[in-house]
């Protein structure tokens, strides 16, 4: 062993603890070792030791315990046994001390009960006093339990062939160790999600639209666009809220007609296009077919033409198309809408009384048509 | 196990019960090694007992095995004390009354126990170490 004295530097130190604890991960042990060491040190009468005169020693200690059970071990399988005896650890002892000499040890006929070794023990017995070590220690080395692997008896297989017996441990799942292609279970057809994606944008439109439609017609009846598709939707809604029923059919009930708001952006030629109405061109031509398609198949269908309600834009003024309007004013009932201007001071019946006028007026136009 | 094939008599009756009386009084006695960590490294070397009074023997003869080195190294200590303290009688007494172990001491004594533990005189870590600063500077 060589190791550097206590005054080396603090390099030295690390290297050599660095070296003894990459000596089989020992470290408790010698950990122990050294406290145990340090205790008889200290009994015999030093006050403090160098760091490495007391590794060495903790060392030779260490030394000293395995060479005695390995010599004790020796002489065990000597006589033909594995477990040792006291005899044993006596002839080990006597080994050992041999190059020291113990009383008696010239003696061929020796026996060994009465070995000098044994009575220098007894001796240092009786008169050293006892110095229990200093701190408690558990059992060591710990050994972790390792769950082994589940035999094909215990996880309930057969095991794939009639030369492995079920008592054997279970083979590792497939998936371990064969590699599988993997599938993307969502199917990422690019065709399809854009179908997919311009179906949702046409509903979507779709349910602007007949929002607009509603609040700008009159609140009473909502005459939404029954798109064919959507007829079971509403009739389950229907079951449930009053006002998700489907529409009337034509003249099943006597409702003042509105006209198609697209029917307003046609005929009128609006100097100020609003932007909304733009955007739902597409929609609304759409619409219009649709309605045309409807009306032919006879199914649930739009309000028929109504009259168009007539509306004064303030020149200079901000105006709205009435239509698209989705200000809250445009939801009370028994208005088609709200209009800015000087329209705002006329009363509410006035209003009606004028709308109506216009809508027999325009009702005969269009049945006309 | 008997080193003779002659049946015991009295003599050795008396061997064999002191043997006994004795490993029965170590297991009043606790050695300041303890148990597990003799355990631990007895079993290393493949040294089976379940008999707590074997390791009790084995503890209380390494024990007494480091005490001896220990008193050695601390006669060496002494020694160089007293021997130091005769040298400097005429300046103040060099009284270092603490007792340290160090390696030299315990180099010595290890040495009659045919344990050789040799300690670096100096440690290099250049090559200009332990030159006198003054060439040095050559």
């Amino acid at each position: 062993m060589s190791d550097g004295g206590g005054e080396s530097g603090r390099d030295n130190e690390q290297d050599a603890r660095r070296k003894s604890g990459g000596r089989g991960g020992d470290d408790f042990g010698r950990a122990i070792a050294k406290i145990a060491v340090a205790q008889i040190c200290e009994n015999v009468g030093f006050q403090s030791f160098q760091q490495s005169a007391l590794e060495s020693l903790s060392d030779v200690a260490i030394r000293y315990l395995r060479d005695l059970g390995k010599t004790a071990h020796f002489y065990a399988n000597l006589a033909g046994r594995t477990h040792c005896n006291v005899f044993d650890v006596i002839q080990g002892l006597e080994d050992l001390g041999s190059s020291q000499g113990f009383s008696g040890a010239s003696d061929v006929n020796r026996c060994l009960a009465s070995s000098g070794t044994v009575r220098e023990i007894s001796q240092y017995v009786s008169l050293e006093q006892e110095i229990p070590f200093a701190r408690p220690v558990p059992r060591f080395p710990v050994t972790r339990n390792r769950k082994p692997t589940p035999s094909f008896l215990q996880i309930g297989e057969t095991p794939p062939g009639n030369h492995i017996p079920p008592w054997l441990p279970a083979f590792p799942d497939p998936h371990t160790y064969i590699q599988t292609p993997v599938w993307n279970e969502r199917a990422t057809d690019p065709r399809t999600d854009k179908v997919e994606q311009a179906r949702q944008r046409r509903k979507a439109e779709r349910s602007l639209l007949n929002l607009q439609q509603r609040l700008a017609c009159n609140g009473s009846v909502a005459p939404a666009q029954v798109d064919p598709a959507d007829a079971g939707k509403l009739k389950r809604a229907a079951e449930s809220n009053p006002f998700l029923a489907s529409p009337l059919q034509q003249g099943e009930k006597d409702v003042s007609p509105v006209v198609c708001p697209a029917k307003l952006a046609k005929n009128m030629a609006v100097e100020n296009q609003v932007s909304v109405l733009e955007a739902f061109a597409p929609a609304i031509e759409a619409v219009k077919s649709g309605v045309c398609e409807s009306v032919d198949a006879g199914k649930k269908v739009l309000p028929n033409k109504r009259p168009t309600v007539h509306f004064k834009f303030g020149i200079g003024k901000k105006a709205l198309g009435a239509p698209v309007d989705l200000s809250l004013h445009s939801k009370s009932a028994g208005k088609t809408a709200s209009w800015f201007g000087k329209d705002e001071e006329k009363d509410d019946k006035k209003r009606r009384a004028e709308k109506i006028l216009k809508e027999s007026m325009e009702n005969q136009q269009e049945f006309a048509q | 196990m008997m080193n003779q094939n002659q049946p015991p008599s009295d003599g050795r009756h008396d061997d064999d019960s002191a043997l006994a009386d004795f490993l029965a009084s170590l297991m009043d006695y606790t050695p300041t090694i303890p148990d597990e960590l003799v355990e631990h490294y007895v079993a290393k070397s493949g040294f089976q007992c379940p008999d707590v009074r074997l390791i009790r023997l084995v503890a209380v003869a390494t024990q007494k095995f480091i005490s001896e080195v220990a008193t050695d190294a601390l006669q060496q200590c002494k020694a160089r004390q007293s021997a130091a303290v005769k040298d400097k009688r005429d300046k103040q007494q060099k009284q270092d009354k603490r007792l340290i172990l160090t390696m030299e001491d315990l180099s010595k004594a290890l040495h009659e126990y045919g344990v050789n533990v040799k300690r670096q005189e100096y440690f290099a870590d250049s090559p200009s170490a332990g030159i006198d600063p003054a060439s040095r500077e050559e």
